[in-house]
């Protein structure tokens, strides 16, 4: 597909772009703007003993501008496998294979599985917990605040080696323009084994690109591993005296088990993905038929990748309990039981994992046994799910961006859950399996209950991060909509899955063609609502209104006015002694000041 | 559970006051260094994959320059990080209680679990197949006991010298010490003996059913000593110089952690593939 593209277009955009880059790195924006906002997303809220300028970026250590580095980093990389999304739902708009070829299809199913997984998912919840996890425990910092900066900055790199592929064909398509040989970066294809990486098939592979990935995957996951035991220990030794394991936060509580998770998860997709690469390389038996075979790549893999799959939805679950009693105007209901249901499925997260292989053939009793705990874990998750509810019960709901998002997640999630629970069946799965039914499931969570999550506290502490107000009512459109697309999207996969189309084809026969056009339109109803989302936050970052008032969410009134605003509310305070706002200094980029000092509130 | 004390919270929350290129505040150069060298590493191990074979699509120059280079700027970075963060001015800086440091390693040593694991599981799985697979090498001889008995006296002497330093007895200490790391040597010299004997003098298979497992298990907790045996040379050479007391032993404590796993995992290894092979 990049071969299709002249080199000489991606050259003239790459070196417009660096140009522009630097055009703007050289005109730098007057330091102050009169409205007493900083160029910098973090106004005038971070420590000024800080080198400035990139300079500051480059060195940090301080949780909070490492926390915005992992959701900058988290969100761009989300983005790139959104594309990969993008075009895989353009190429199942019609039955046969038209838009990319089969190849491509097959690397972007692999690498958006990768990308989401390892690089958006993870990386954006570090970068709430790192951010707010201090806050909420009134800790200075991170327990290891070097380590933390260190754990980040692995991400970047491992991301370049998983998705080497792309990047080196984009390189070799733009230096093949000039008279050098470029063949070694040609070599290179995006992987398209899937991104479980089943053996034998990513033994067999040729492509050498698999290899650079692989490491790419291991230099990931000691990063990601880091970062947890960061927040163990952080969460462990760093709380004040005075606030017990019983008054500890319900987003730390799921931070802690996450990273219970992560610590045994993790260092184990590391070896295996260690012992695949001898395997390619050397002449190891790891996974071969006389050695370990297959089953033992799925094993190895699926005790990684269940743990995983709930890595990936715990701190959603516990950014919703966080949330939602701030807009009930209530406490959470149960908050010991959903603390005790994150522990539990935390626990049975580790024997659940064959549930993801009833079709191969293993032992019948071993399937039963999983087929119990796999329905089992459903239960702690409903115990959330009507922990929530009754959270709302008679509450008095406030439909602000952050609520609707979370209504949003609570019912995707009801969707999502209970299509897994059925699955977990092993005489449906063994139906279903390999169906879009599966990819229905999961993705009425992953894009469902997780983004909505992410969206709902980036609305919610979006003030307390920036010092600004973002557009409400843009916000409240935004939410609504990606909900809207969630469903239309991926309601119609179940119903195909039901119909039996199988997942991983880039074509279909016709007869399905109506329910996967109404998918792909509902993709890019979820394209455009996350472009709304980044539109209004970064033009909000720019030139939202300055927050006066800490008590954005008023949540003073119901007594939730927690830690982090508490500290939002000094600094704010500590600002306006410090630096009172300049009345004879108003430029182009700022408000008048009669507009700053009344913040829109949430109505 | 108790949180941290005071002088722990100042301990990792003051800018290092002797930093290079120069304390600058909250800010430290240290782990975007380590992050690139880490990556100059990985990326180097990649493209020596790619350098292997008649079909070698780059050539030998690049990854051995990014190997060497990453290894040495990982390596200086973390020189640079750990000496200024624990090292200088030692006695000048508030002693924490360095639990954060204990449980840090504690966790390590659990996510270390799970690494070996992965290998353990294949032997598990090919062992409970047709066994044996082919011919195995002959491994039960007096250097394995020799070896196992070098190593779990080495847990015991530095045990002792932890002891020693908690109960003030700095020479005591400083004797033990030195014991376990020529203890620690002894064990890697006699692996890599068992090595030659294996693979040069009886021509034992490294990739086969069996030696995937053996190689691939005994190879990683090779690794693990020899990182350890660098480990206690540290603190040997920091206690030379006079650091660590009774109330501040936090790396002799950390240090130990890690060797007593490790002497515990040779001991599986030991039951699973040594003995376990041929029983």
């Amino acid at each position: 597909m990049i071969g299709a593209v002249p080199g000489i277009v991606l050259a003239v955009a790459l070196l417009g772009g660096l140009a522009a880059y630097l055009r703007v790195q050289r005109d730098p924006p007057p330091a102050w703007y009169a409205d007493g906002g900083v160029i910098s997303p973090t106004v005038g809220l971070t420590r000024t003993e800080k080198p400035s300028g990139v300079l500051r970026w480059l060195t940090t250590v301080d949780h909070k501008d490492i926390g915005l580095l992992y959701i900058l980093f988290g969100t761009a990389a989300g983005l790139w496998g959104a594309t990969d999304a993008m075009m895989m739902r353009t190429e199942l708009l019609v039955p046969e294979t038209v838009v990319w070829n089969v190849e491509t299809y097959n690397a972007v199913f692999t690498t958006h599985g990768l990308t989401m997984l390892f690089f958006f998912v993870t990386p954006v919840f570090t970068g709430i917990g790192n951010y707010m996890l201090p806050l909420l425990l009134d800790a200075d910092d991170m327990a290891f605040p070097r380590i933390n900066a260190v754990a980040f900055w692995l991400l970047p790199p491992s991301l370049v080696l998983v998705r080497g592929g792309l990047i080196s064909d984009v390189l070799g398509a733009v230096l093949g323009v000039l008279p050098i040989g470029v063949g070694a970066l040609l070599a290179l294809e995006p992987v398209s084994m899937g991104w479980t990486m089943y053996t034998p098939l990513s033994t067999e592979m040729a492509n050498p690109q698999i290899d650079v990935t692989l490491l790419g995957l291991h230099l990931s996951g000691i990063a990601t591993t880091m970062a947890a035991i960061n927040f163990i220990v952080t969460i462990v030794t760093e709380r004040p005296d005075d606030l017990g394991w019983d008054e500890l936060d319900i987003f730390s509580w799921n931070m802690l088990v996450t990273s219970g998770l992560i610590l045994l998860a993790f260092p184990l997709l590391g070896s295996t993905v260690i012992l695949l690469l001898l395997d390619r390389n050397f002449g190891t038996t790891f996974f071969a038929i006389e050695g370990g075979g297959p089953m033992l790549w799925q094993h190895l893999f699926w005790f990684f990748g269940h743990p995983e799959v709930y890595i990936l939805v715990l701190p959603a679950f516990g950014l919703i309990s966080l949330i939602l009693p701030k807009f009930c105007g209530r406490r959470l209901f149960g908050f010991r039981f959903i603390v005790y249901s994150t522990i539990a499925i935390g626990v049975m997260s580790f024997g659940v994992w064959a549930h993801h292989m009833f079709a191969t053939g293993m032992d019948p009793r071993l399937r039963a046994s999983f087929m119990a705990v796999s329905l089992a874990i459903a239960i702690p998750s409903a115990i959330k799910e009507f922990n929530w509810i009754a959270t709302m019960w008679n509450g008095s709901l406030e439909l602000s961006a952050p609520m609707i998002c979370i209504v949003g997640a609570m019912s995707t999630f009801v969707i999502g859950g209970i299509t897994g629970v059925f699955l977990a069946a092993v005489p449906v799965d063994l139906v279903l399996h390999d169906t879009h039914y599966v990819v229905g499931h999961f993705h009425l969570i992953v894009v469902g209950i997780i983004p909505l999550a992410m969206i709902a506290a980036s609305y919610y502490w979006f003030p307390l991060i920036t010092g600004r107000m973002y557009n409400q009512r843009l916000a409240r459109a935004q939410a609504t909509l990606l909900i809207v697309g969630a469903f239309v999207t991926f309601v119609p996969l179940l119903v195909l899955g039901y119909m039996g189309m199988p997942r991983r084809y880039a074509a279909y026969p016709a007869e399905f063609v109506g329910l996967n056009q109404v998918a792909s339109i509902g993709a890019f109803v979820i394209g455009v609502s996350v472009v709304l989302w980044l539109v209004n936050l970064v033009q909000s970052i720019r030139v939202g209104p300055i927050v006066e008032d800490a008590d954005v969410w008023n949540l003073k009134e119901t007594g939730q006015f927690t830690r982090e605003w508490q500290w939002f509310e000094d600094r704010i305070e500590k600002r306006r002694a410090e630096r009172p706002l300049p009345d004879d200094h108003t430029g182009a980029e700022s408000e008048p000041s009669e507009e700053a000092t009344d913040p829109e509130k949430p109505d | 559970m108790g949180s941290a004390d005071e002088s722990s919270e100042s301990d990792h929350h003051a800018p290092a006051p002797a930093d290079w290129p120069r304390g600058f505040g909250e800010a430290s150069w240290w782990p975007l260094a380590t992050a690139v060298g880490a990556a100059g590493l990985y990326a180097g191990a990649a493209l020596a994959l790619l350098a292997r074979g008649e079909d070698a699509i780059v050539g030998p120059a690049l990854p051995s320059v990014l190997l060497v280079g990453g290894v040495g700027i990982f390596l200086a970075s973390l020189y640079g990080w750990t000496y200024h963060g624990f090292v200088a001015r030692y006695w000048k800086r508030a002693a924490g209680d360095g639990l954060d440091l204990r449980w840090g390693m504690v966790l390590f040593l659990a996510t270390d679990v799970m690494t070996f694991a992965a290998g353990f599981v294949y032997f598990f799985f090919v062992r409970t197949g047709p066994w044996p697979p082919g011919e195995l090498p002959h491994l039960l001889s007096s250097l394995v006991a020799i070896n196992t008995a070098v190593l779990v006296a080495s847990s015991v002497t530095l045990h002792v010298a932890h002891e020693s330093i908690r109960g003030g007895h700095r020479r005591r200490f400083l004797a033990f010490l030195g014991a376990t790391v020529v203890l620690g040597v002894v064990f890697v010299g006699g692996q890599l003996l068992e090595y030659y004997e294996l693979l040069v003098v009886e021509g034992a298979a490294l990739t086969d059913v069996f030696g995937s497992a053996f190689f691939a298990l005994t190879g990683l907790h090779g690794l693990h000593v020899a990182l350890g045996v660098i480990l206690l040379a540290i603190v040997l050479v920091r206690a030379g110089r006079g650091q660590f007391s009774a109330e501040r032993h936090t790396a002799v404590a950390t240090t130990s952690m890690y060797w007593h796993f490790v002497d515990a995992v040779w001991l599986f290894l030991v039951v699973t593939l040594y003995v376990g092979s041929v029983a």
